[in-house]
């Protein structure tokens, strides 16, 4: 009944420690991830870096693979050809579960919260990967697990109030309204205690105002919580206003790469976005 | 009542006092229940040893399929192994041992836990691996593979059942194991332990995105469960002392999923209400006896009256939960009208339902009614409030204070 015995814990924190540490390497890095579903290639030798500290940007029209890309590099896809490396460490094929163990950590474009739990719950649910005590002290109701129950919810509390949703502590979840519920997305993720966080189309269904906050919040996680952010998003404005480099795909394939005023002018970026206003 | 869970957890500070006090409580209960034996009749007292044991049943299964939101309907079978699997223990290993009955009884529970416990994750582990409802059609075909199994085994005393010698009975120990199972349960929601159980219920994307073992967690959830229908069979076997395939039939499963449904799938408290009340009231209504001293009978036109009466009340009740946007007395009212409703229409309808052609002079014995019970009752919970009569809510002490601190304001207001 026990679940994990200390030793694995603390062999996984090391492998953790091990790879934060490598200094000097890329967070994470695609070398020609590539994925095809039957006949349909949707992310086609995709290769990009991140450093540390970025602030990343991954754009494209609908259907161009940047959720695929999300799902390779967060397990839930296996690529077919191509490599993901974090922090120098192959990724490829391992499940999502490790993955959030090793560091990386994501949102879902389509929200994707634990409904009937409130916002404190969902965000102790991804705190709750690094817990230390076994579930037998749990079940017993050791003072150890009461003791680790009250520091995590503590610890949730505290995001809660950097996401500014504090107030909607004990609200179920699936109540909030949706520009929260992406907040709460995030809180969840950051609690994980990433060194990557992916962000799928923060800022979607977002009025001008909560996506100026979200911005905001966004360049604090990656200032002051030091994490590395790869982002998704449809608003273009929003983008180049928030990354500093930036992947563009279309139909699976990488057309464009560099910093906003690069892509921006790229001709064929204009071509993909034709109709939308760059 | 209060929100789920965590939401509502155990604070560290006065951690041991309340500790204790409900160890005491738990075992004064238990002792109570030991010491009932022979002042209440035994009939009496039969339904209270089952009634604990479906607690059992109907908790830990409420743990798979409630808490965590996987779909087991084979719990009769854990029972099972856990009945055979001590049962063939103290057949054969009884006698020449240095225990007395009752440590003896201790350790079959345990036995019994084990078994089913590593049946229960070589059912588990295969089945849980996928997603989707593997686990009903597997758990539906495994309660059919034991029941096989222990028909055609001589050692097991094929399909004349098993004669368990010595008979053991304890009474106060099936509450025991009752007390624990909730108390398990419910530390586990109540600690962030259970939340990845409960994460794995809503959402299994995003748990594992979240770092949880998704599998691993059901198959934990899984086996747990199905342990503590292991010592409940362990403990049944003992005081039944002759055990049969039939006593672990299919019906059984189902009788202990519709606990679970009705009490409200993730309520603890649900779950054990539910098991007192649709265990319980069945087995009083077969106690009762008519006039001539036999076992009561109903005339068929007046159950078909309170059928009706049944259909009536459930449409009333619906118009007012859909329609009547009231709170307080003003809803009570509107449902008590409905009662009021659904009687009358039961009682006008009984005329009619006598002159459908033979049926009046049918009549059913009310023992024979059991399972309709069970139907109606699941059927109305299902159209009134499909979440359980609890949903997710819990007990607890925090809400009874809430409660009384709330009438102090009003007064005071
Ligand atoms: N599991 C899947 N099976 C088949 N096709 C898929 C699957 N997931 C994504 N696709 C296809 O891959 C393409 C890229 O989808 P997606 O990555 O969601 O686009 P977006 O860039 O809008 O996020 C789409 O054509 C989609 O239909
Ligand atoms: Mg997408």
């Amino acid at each position: 009944m026990s679940e994990d015995g200390m030793t694995d814990l603390q062999e996984e924190e090391l492998d953790r420690a091990d790879l934060i540490h490598s200094e000097g390497g890329h967070v994470l890095s695609l070398m020609d991830a590539t994925i095809k579903f039957g006949g349909l290639t949707a992310v086609n030798k995709v290769s990009f870096d991140l450093s540390r500290g970025d602030l990343f940007g991954l754009i494209g029209p609908n259907g161009a693979g940047k959720t695929t890309c999300f799902n390779l590099i967060t397990g839930v896809y296996k690529p077919t050809s191509g490599e993901i490396l974090f922090h120098g460490k192959s990724v490829a094929g391992m499940k999502p579960n490790q993955i959030a163990h090793l560091g990386i950590c994501r949102t879902f474009q389509n929200i994707r919260l634990f409904g009937a739990l409130s916002s404190l719950e969902n965000v102790v649910v991804g705190g709750f990967l690094r817990h230390k005590t076994p579930l037998l002290s749990s079940l017993l109701l050791m003072p150890s697990a009461v003791t680790e129950t009250a520091e995590l919810r503590e610890k949730a509390m505290h995001l809660l109030e950097v996401m500014n949703l504090a107030d909607d502590a004990h609200t179920r979840s699936r109540d909030l309204p949706y520009g929260k519920q992406r907040r709460l997305e995030i809180a969840r993720a950051m609690a994980t205690d990433p060194s990557l966080i992916l962000l799928d189309e923060p800022a979607a269904g977002m009025n001008p105002q909560e996506k100026e906050e979200l911005s905001t919040t966004v360049r604090r996680i990656r200032d002051e919580f030091n994490k590395t952010v790869l982002l998704i998003e449809h608003d273009m404005r929003f983008v180049m206003g928030l990354c500093e480099k930036i992947v563009v795909l279309d139909h699976g394939e990488e057309i464009a790469a560099g910093g906003p005023d690069e892509v921006r002018n790229d001709p064929k970026v204009i071509e993909a976005y034709l109709g939308e206003a760059v | 009542m209060a929100s789920v869970t965590a939401d509502s957890p155990v604070k560290p500070g006065a951690f041991w006092g309340t500790r204790l006090l409900s160890i005491v409580l738990a075992l004064a209960f238990c002792f109570g229940i030991g010491a009932m034996e022979g002042s209440i009749p035994p009939f009496a007292f039969r339904i209270l040893v089952l009634a604990g044991l479906y607690v059992t049943l109907s908790v830990s299964l409420n743990l798979i399929n409630g808490i965590t939101g996987q779909f087991s309907i084979g719990h009769a079978a854990f029972y099972q192994v856990g009945a055979y699997v001590t049962g063939f223990l103290t057949i054969n290993y009884f006698d020449g041992q240095p225990l007395t009955a009752i440590p003896w009884l201790v350790i079959m529970m345990i036995a019994g836990a084990a078994g089913a416990g590593i049946v229960g994750l070589m059912v588990g582990l295969p089945s849980l691996r996928l997603r989707g409802d593997y686990l009903a059609i597997v758990t539906l075909g495994f309660g059919e593979i034991i029941s096989i199994v222990t028909r055609n085994q001589k050692a097991l005393g094929g399909s004349y059942g098993m004669q368990i010698e010595p008979k053991i009975q304890a009474p106060w120990l099936v509450w025991l194991l009752a007390i624990i199972c909730i108390a398990v349960c419910r530390n586990l929601i109540k600690t962030a332990h259970g939340l990845p159980f409960l994460a794995v219920r809503e959402d299994e994307v995003a748990s594992s995105a979240m770092g949880v073992n998704t599998t691993k967690t059901k198959v934990t959830a899984f086996v747990i469960g199905s342990a503590f229908a292991g010592a409940a069979g362990a403990l049944y076997g003992h005081f039944e002392s002759f055990i049969t395939p039939d006593m672990f039939k299919m019906e059984v499963s189902f009788i202990i999923l519709t606990m679970v449904v009705i009490g409200g799938t993730g309520s603890i408290t649900g779950s054990t209400l539910a098991a007192l009340f649709l265990f319980g009231l069945p087995e009083w209504l077969r106690t009762l006896k008519g006039a001539d001293g036999n076992a009561l009978q109903i005339p068929a036109p007046q159950v078909i009256a309170a059928l009706f009466g049944v259909v009536v009340f459930v449409a009333c009740a619906r118009w007012v939960r859909d329609r009547y946007h009231e709170k307080g007395m003003k809803l009570a009212g509107a449902y008590g009208s409905a009662v009021g409703i659904a009687v009358v229409a039961s009682l006008l309808f009984r005329p009619l339902a006598a002159l459908i052609p033979s049926m009046a002079e049918t009549s059913w014995e009310i023992n024979s009614l059991r399972m309709v019970i069970f139907a109606v009752t699941l059927v109305v919970v299902m159209l009134l409030r499909p979440e359980g009569v609890l949903g997710h809510h819990e007990f607890s002490w925090a809400w009874l204070r809430s409660l009384f601190n709330k009438k102090n304001k009003e007064v005071q207001a």
